[in-house]
């Protein structure tokens, strides 16, 4: 019996998006579509596959393990976990960017190496640019959701977060004054499947890259 | 109240009972097998000075590493991998002539990594370096004998996967890419990102055959067949060349030993870690998410410690063997008798031999004295629970 290809998928639009992809290339699983099912594993026998949703975070870790052989998930999640896996395709969708936002009168404290305040949702991306990128000295406040508020209210000078469309900013006198790297959705792959599963991945990877 | 000093750390355990004594058994399976081959064991300390385990030497990053001082304020670090510490004893006492020199170790390694991502941070490790040889029959030895150490721990279905570093060097030497770039080119080539290594290189002036090489990567994955394509991609590129003739000598040993059957090869597994030299390779199976063995050439670390000598080794972690073992559902024939004599008092005398008796015919016996003939039936009961076959009274 063939073993099954299990898939963690990041809960929500992405999952939406993903299996649309995937239907493009003859990979679908009709069990997920029903919204109201209960269901935590959904299953495809004729292809022999597995689906699961995860939150963004643990699809990497899910992948890392091995208990998923395929994730996907977005740039700034993989970045920010920063586990051994394969990062093998760039989907093209979920595009946004990782910014440093803030008000404008606050470009200058980016441009020399003093100490500055930075709240994010994204620790390590954060350390990473102000350490690597600009040599300087940070001190990193780490939320869990509407980073915007930050700098509103004092409690930071910068932020480091996902930009859009850049409305949110906009509507609250803040501007984007540094842009970190571009993101989107990425497929990311088990470093063992990749071996032991090397066809069966292989071919969804170059089918993809095909639709692209 | 004294129950909060019950537990452990995060990361390290306590193993016991019948889980130590089946890692024991593999252990002493795999270090017989590994000894069949001429291979001396040795033992280094479990810390050493830092410098030992630095960037140049090591393969774990400092932040990772346990350090301490010593009254004299040296850096003592834990050791987070083993062959760094046999490659300075290596140099500190053999080498006095030409002769290779083959070593095993199996012992704990420490690692200090964040918690939370479900992994030890003390395992056992076990070890082959073959040292001062730097020929292909080296190579293929390691190789096959790291087959040979699967099998013989009862796995039936893994891959070795096999690389050559010089290949992918050769080829940056031929385009003329910065240190910079090489080091993100390699991140990206190791991770199987082949839009990152376009989008690194499209701004960068190079031969357009070249780019097309780096852009095909991950292409160079597969069977024996995967090696003519590379071939073919790297004509006049010597360096590249030697590496792929390299990897085909070692396939024809790799024949020999019967082990080419689970040979694939990868030439874009390019190691994070400085000290590999060439051929680099690990081993997969199911029911563990990364590699269990790994391995390759380390020409250049004897050096640090004052000898130039070639050296190929590899590396294979007990805790996450047993784990794929199981996961596997791959059990182990139950060959240990356990016996217990139950007696009173008077019969002290009479249970000794008995117990001696049953020693004698190879089962592991215990003695237990009975107070009241009530408790008789609970004493067999826990018995049971603790996996003593065979209980006797006197």
């Amino acid at each position: 019996m063939t073993r099954y290809l299990t898939f963690a998928l990041t809960k929500g639009r992405l999952a939406d998006k993903t299996l649309e992809k995937l239907e493009s290339i003859g990979i679908t699983c009709e069990e997920m579509k029903d919204k109201s099912s209960r269901k935590l594993i959904f299953v495809n026998e004729e292809l022999r596959l597995k689906f699961f949703l995860a939150k963004g975070p643990d699809v990497p870790t899910y992948v890392e393990h091995g208990v998923a052989d395929i994730g996907v998930t977005g740039k700034d999640i993989i970045m920010e976990e920063n586990r051994a896996i394969y990062e093998v395709l760039d989907l093209d969708f979920g595009k946004c960017r990782m910014c440093i936002c803030g008000y404008p009168k606050a470009k200058e404290l980016l441009s020399h190496h003093e100490m500055i305040r930075v709240a994010t949702k994204y620790p390590r991306i954060a350390r990473d640019y102000f350490h690597n990128k600009k040599h300087q000295t940070v001190d990193i406040i780490k939320l869990n959701g509407s980073i915007e508020l930050a700098p509103i209210v004092g409690l930071s000078d910068v932020i480091c977060d996902i930009v859009e469309t850049g409305t949110t900013l906009k509507e609250n006198g803040l501007e984007v004054l540094e842009e970190v790297c571009p993101l989107s959705a990425r497929m990311v792959v088990n470093q063992v499947s990749m071996r032991m599963e090397a066809e069966r991945i292989r071919s969804i990877i170059n089918k993809l890259r095909e639709k692209l | 109240m004294k129950s909060r000093l019950l537990h452990t750390p995060e990361g390290v355990r306590d193993i016991y009972g019948d889980e130590l004594y089946r890692k024991q058994k593999i252990e002493n399976k795999l270090k017989t097998l590994i000894r069949s081959y001429g291979y001396n064991e040795i033992e280094t300390p479990t810390f050493e000075f830092f410098d030992i385990f630095s960037q140049e030497t090591g393969t774990t990053p400092s932040r990772e590493v346990y350090k301490f001082f010593d009254s004299e304020n040296n850096t003592l670090a834990l050791r987070p991998d083993f062959t760094p510490g046999v490659a300075r004893a290596a140099v500190k006492y053999f080498f006095e002539d030409d002769i290779p020199v083959r070593l095993c170790y199996l012992g704990h390694t420490f690692s200090n990594r964040s918690d939370l991502q479900g992994k030890l941070k003390e395992v056992t490790e076990l070890g082959l370096e073959y040292m001062g040889e730097p020929s292909v029959d080296a190579d293929a030895e390691m190789i096959a004998l790291s087959a040979l150490v699967l099998k013989e721990a009862g796995l039936k279905e893994f891959q070795l996967c096999i690389g050559n570093a010089e290949y992918f060097r050769g080829i940056c030497e031929a385009a003329g890419l910065g240190e910079d770039t090489i080091s993100d080119l390699t991140d990206h080539i190791r991770n199987k990102n082949y839009f990152g290594t376009q989008d690194l290189l499209n701004d960068v002036d190079m031969k357009d055959d070249i780019r097309e090489t780096l852009y095909s990567f991950s292409d160079f994955f597969g069977n024996i067949e995967v090696l003519d394509l590379a071939e073919e991609k790297v004509k006049d590129i010597e360096r590249s060349l030697n590496a792929v003739k390299r990897l085909r000598e070692l396939y024809e040993r790799l024949k020999v030993y019967g082990a080419e059957k689970y040979v694939t090869f990868d030439l874009g597994m390019l190691s994070k870690h400085h000290y590999y030299t060439g051929v680099t390779f690990r081993a997969y199976t199911f029911g563990t998410g990364e590699a269990i063995v790994r391995g390759g050439r380390y020409d250049n670390l004897l050096e640090n410690f004052g000898k130039r000598k070639a050296a190929v080794g590899f590396t294979i972690v007990i805790d996450q063997l047993m784990n794929t073992l199981e996961r596997q559902h791959i059990k182990e024939e139950q060959d240990r008798v356990k016996a217990l004599v139950l007696f009173k008092d008077e019969s002290f005398k009479k249970a000794y031999e008995k117990a001696l008796e049953l020693r004698k015919e190879g089962k592991d016996t215990s003695m237990t004295r009975v107070l009241k003939e009530e408790d008789m039936e609970k004493i067999r009961e826990t018995a049971k629970n603790r996996g003593i076959n065979e209980v006797y009274t006197v």
